[in-house]
């Protein structure tokens, strides 16, 4: 497709990289069904932590999107294409969620009745934790992601053709609408899929926890794709360093924002120290698991804020693909963090069907990636905001 | 929406920040008119009104440091009120301007221009506002000293376990930070001052404010290095300051008190107030100095936009606690919420939901974010509520606690109520005075955002 105006015509990507993703997704699932007759439980609980590194890139960069246009941003309109074909990854989620759906009793506590009736605690929570309204909220809030997701990318995607600037107003009321279902909806996806794996447990702030290492991971993986991209010549060649520059600065503003969240609710739980939350995270530091402890405060935290933190270092590309690749792979460190340690008496053990999930998620995002990419063009060519974007500069 | 708004609104192009073709010379003349003219009756009647309030406060808290603080309402089990209360009311409304200078710098809003200066200011007075309570609070006042970490005969050291102290000295830093970059923003502006006062005295205290000011290319090199490191220190200054007041509470066991959203929603809050509390003056001030061209309505509408999403934030942690109340599954916990909303003080907890969450729902709508008496209204109602988010969180929590042997009820005193109107009436003091005696908008930041000042990069290859 080509376009006079803006001297850019797409560049198709090379097929190797839709066949990695193949190739990463069909072994990492293949791996994974052998891991189910393995270890039913941990099989279980990987797929939980690669289908919310998915909820993360997903409605993460949904949500990154919404935020262009609600803030008005001119600098990210040319990359915006990139997020919306990470966002693609929405629709996936609904086939995704099944094999949890279907098999929650295996991870979940509270989906055990005998369980339930002889704990008062568990027993009150039960019209909030229970299968079929959990079932329900669950379906609600992929729909409501998918809604929103379709609303709001097929509007960017007319406007190639038409350049119709009532899209962008469409778009920016839709994102207004979007952003507090998007706070709701995610928030109670981190109670019910993470806080309820130990449903004993409660942390007000839990929400917001998981929600900046949503946004951190979809920026991350936003400026991988991008630095990568341009490397390879397949942006414009008006997208400059000042753009990256912008998504460097955002990744540490981010990567700060997770720290503090973290810090916050581990300095409050650990200085008041009551029995019925400090669990929680005695759980997260015995039987070995304090090493997993420290290397996620190193990876999610210290070694990006230390590598981000001066100005060139933002816009600098070998800086900003280390602490983009480390940062993915910390966001699947805290959920592993997370998730591991909920089921009973387990000490901190490493298995191979800890990797063949993961290695599946990516296939899926490369998948859905290049999919998209082969259809659609790389820049949004009618947004009213694009000229603005492409003469960014700091 | 209406037709015109649609043709007005061309996405292609940045709407100008600031209004009607202005010129440079312009601006200059507009800011600094208030500084050259004499002062009119209304700027005596309103010095008057708010020096009143101030003297009140003085006479108060000349009687509390005569009698003790036995004065007050505050009682045993209500041991912090009005206080404390006060102390985060006006230390939240002190978070709107170094945000609004610092971090909107960062972020690249030229709007902030218009408004960063005087929001600045705000800080500033209502951070001196705040300092006041949790040193009138200890009792007495003559020995904050000991506050400071230093080795002294008495052989006195800190409690470095408690977040009171980490008040003092997270208070202390913000409070210095926003001071030096408030100042390093004003330099430019003395020196522009210093060369156009014709009075002798003037130009002799705007030339040593100025520091030697000669607006000379490398001078603006070093600034605007200085400025962008100020902002940098300032940004996690701002976030961390009412984070400090949060654990204040939140590191207590007190139900409604410990809670791990605490940081994040007190960081919202204090935004939230301070920017309902930057656009009550500005709406005064840019019509009595006639600054509509410089803070414009597109200026308030971001502001209110501001104040729609943080008040949503606010509304978010409201209900998050009380889910998680019941989540918990503790007892005490769920009857502390159950008793806020429906207790003896539910008054004040639905004034609270009412104001910070149900009114700010009306800035939805374009005409009502863009209507001056409306926003005017709503802004008020957001500083009461605010105030009363307070008093909800102190007051409820303390007043019933696990024991309903130890329950009681708090009532303030008239002394009480002297002093938060004096601390009203210091704040709008200064701020009157600051209007007569510094640019209240920062003419060369101003002038930097309008038409044609930015670099337009022709220079730069488009080629493929």
């Amino acid at each position: 497709m080509e376009n006079n105006l803006l001297r850019y015509s797409n560049k198709a990507l090379p097929k190797r990289i839709n066949a990695a993703g193949f190739i990463l997704m069909i072994s990492g699932f293949s791996f994974g069904i052998i891991a189910y007759f393995y270890d039913a439980q941990r099989a279980l609980q990987n797929y939980l932590i690669m289908y919310l590194f998915l909820i993360s890139i997903g409605v993460g960069s949904l949500f990154l999107i919404a935020l262009e246009y609600i803030v008005n941003a001119e600098w990210s309109v040319p990359i915006r294409r990139i997020i919306e074909f990470l966002a693609s990854l929405i629709p996936y989620l609904i086939v995704l969620a099944l094999p949890l759906l279907i098999k929650l009793n295996i991870i979940f506590e509270w989906t055990h009745i005998a369980v339930v009736r002889d704990d008062k605690v568990l027993f009150d929570k039960s019209p909030y934790l229970n299968i079929t309204f959990f079932v329900v909220r669950a379906v609600v809030f992929l729909l409501i992601w998918n809604l929103f997701y379709w609303l709001i990318t097929r509007n960017s995607l007319k406007q190639d053709t038409s350049g119709d600037q009532a899209l962008t107003k469409r778009n920016i009321k839709l994102s207004a609408v979007f952003i507090p279902c998007f706070a709701i909806t995610i928030t109670f996806t981190a109670i019910d899929w993470l806080m309820s794996l130990e449903p004993h447990w409660f942390s007000t702030i839990f929400g917001i926890y998981f929600f900046s290492g949503t946004i951190v991971a979809a920026l991350s993986a936003v400026t991988l794709i991008v630095v990568l991209l341009k490397e390879n010549n397949y942006l414009h060649p008006k997208i400059i360093d000042d753009h990256l520059y912008s998504l460097g600065a955002l990744l540490f503003g981010f990567v700060n924002f997770w720290g503090y969240i973290a810090f916050a609710q581990y300095l409050l739980i650990w200085y008041a120290d009551v029995p019925e939350e400090n669990f929680w995270f005695m759980h997260r530091w015995q039987n070995g698991w304090w090493i997993v402890s420290l290397l996620l405060i190193i990876t999610h935290f210290v070694v990006p804020y230390i590598v981000l933190l001066s100005q060139p270092a933002k816009m600098d590309h070998k800086k900003l693909k280390f602490s983009a690749a480390l940062l993915l792979c910390a966001h699947i460190l805290d959920l592993f963090w997370i998730v591991m340690p909920s089921s009973q008496n387990s000490s901190f053990s490493i298995s191979w069907i800890d990797f063949v999930f993961p290695v599946a998620g990516i296939g899926i995002v490369i998948l859905a990636f290049s999919y998209k990419a082969k259809r659609e063009n790389l820049l949004p060519v009618g947004d009213p905001k694009l000229e603005r974007g492409l003469n960014f500069h700091l | 929406m209406d037709n015109k708004e649609n043709i007005a609104l061309d996405y292609r192009y940045e709407l100008p920040v600031v209004e009607g073709n202005l010129k440079k010379s312009d601006i200059d003349d507009l800011i600094a008119a208030p500084l050259e003219k004499k002062a009119n009756k209304n700027f005596y009647i309103s010095l008057a009104l708010s020096g009143t309030a101030l003297l009140i406060g003085v006479v108060c808290i000349a009687i509390t440091l005569f009698n003790g603080i036995g004065v007050w309402g505050n009682n045993q089990p209500v041991g912090w009120a009005f206080d404390i209360v006060n102390f985060v009311f006006w230390v939240g409304i002190g978070h709107a301007g170094t945000l609004i200078s610092a971090i909107l710098f960062l972020f690249r809003q030229r709007w902030r221009t218009g408004i960063a200066r005087f929001a600045e200011a705000m800080t500033i007075f209502a951070v001196m506002c705040a300092a006041l309570f949790p040193v009138l609070h200890t009792g007495r006042p003559w020995l904050a000293g000991y506050l400071f970490p230093y080795p002294n005969q008495n052989g006195l050291w800190i409690n470095f376990n408690s977040p009171l102290v980490w008040d003092v000295f997270a208070v202390s830093t913000y409070f210095t930070v926003s001071l030096v970059f408030w100042y390093i923003g004003l330099i430019p502006d003395f020196a522009s001052l210093r060369d156009r006062t014709l009075s002798k005295t003037k130009k002799i205290i705007y030339s040593i404010l100025s520091l030697g000011w000669r607006h000379s290319h490398r001078q603006w090199q070093h600034y605007e290095k200085a400025y962008m490191l100020l902002a940098g220190f300032a940004t996690p200054l701002v976030l961390s300051v009412h984070t400090i007041v949060s654990f204040d509470f939140a590191v207590s066991v007190l139900p409604g008190w410990h809670t791990t959203i605490f940081p994040p929603y007190f960081v919202a809050g204090a935004i939230f107030s301070g920017f309902a509390m930057v656009v009550t003056v500005l709406l005064f001030v840019r019509k009595i100095f006639h600054l509509e061209q410089i803070i414009t309505l597109n200026h308030l509408e971001k502001m209110n936009k501001v104040i729609l999403a943080t008040g949503m934030m606010v509304g978010y942690a409201y209900a998050m606690e009380f889910f998680m109340a019941w989540y918990s599954g503790v007892p005490t916990e769920q009857f502390v919420f159950i008793n806020r909303a429906f207790g003896p003080y539910a008054w004040a907890y639905w004034i609270m939901i009412s104001c910070n969450v149900l009114f700010p729902q009306l800035f939805w709508f374009k005409k009502i974010r863009r209507s001056t008496t409306a926003m005017l209204v709503i802004v008020i109602l957001v500083n009461v509520g605010m105030w009363f988010e307070r008093f909800v969180i102190i007051v409820t929590s303390l007043h019933r606690d696990f024991l309903p042997s130890s329950w009681g009820m708090y009532s303030p005193t008239l002394i009480d109520f002297g002093i938060l109107l004096g601390s009203f009436g210091l704040f709008f003091t200064l701020v009157i005075l600051f209007t007569k005696s510094m640019p209240a908008v920062s003419m060369s930041e101003v002038k930097a955002v309008t038409e044609g000042a930015q670099p337009q990069h022709h220079g730069v290859s488009d080629h493929e």
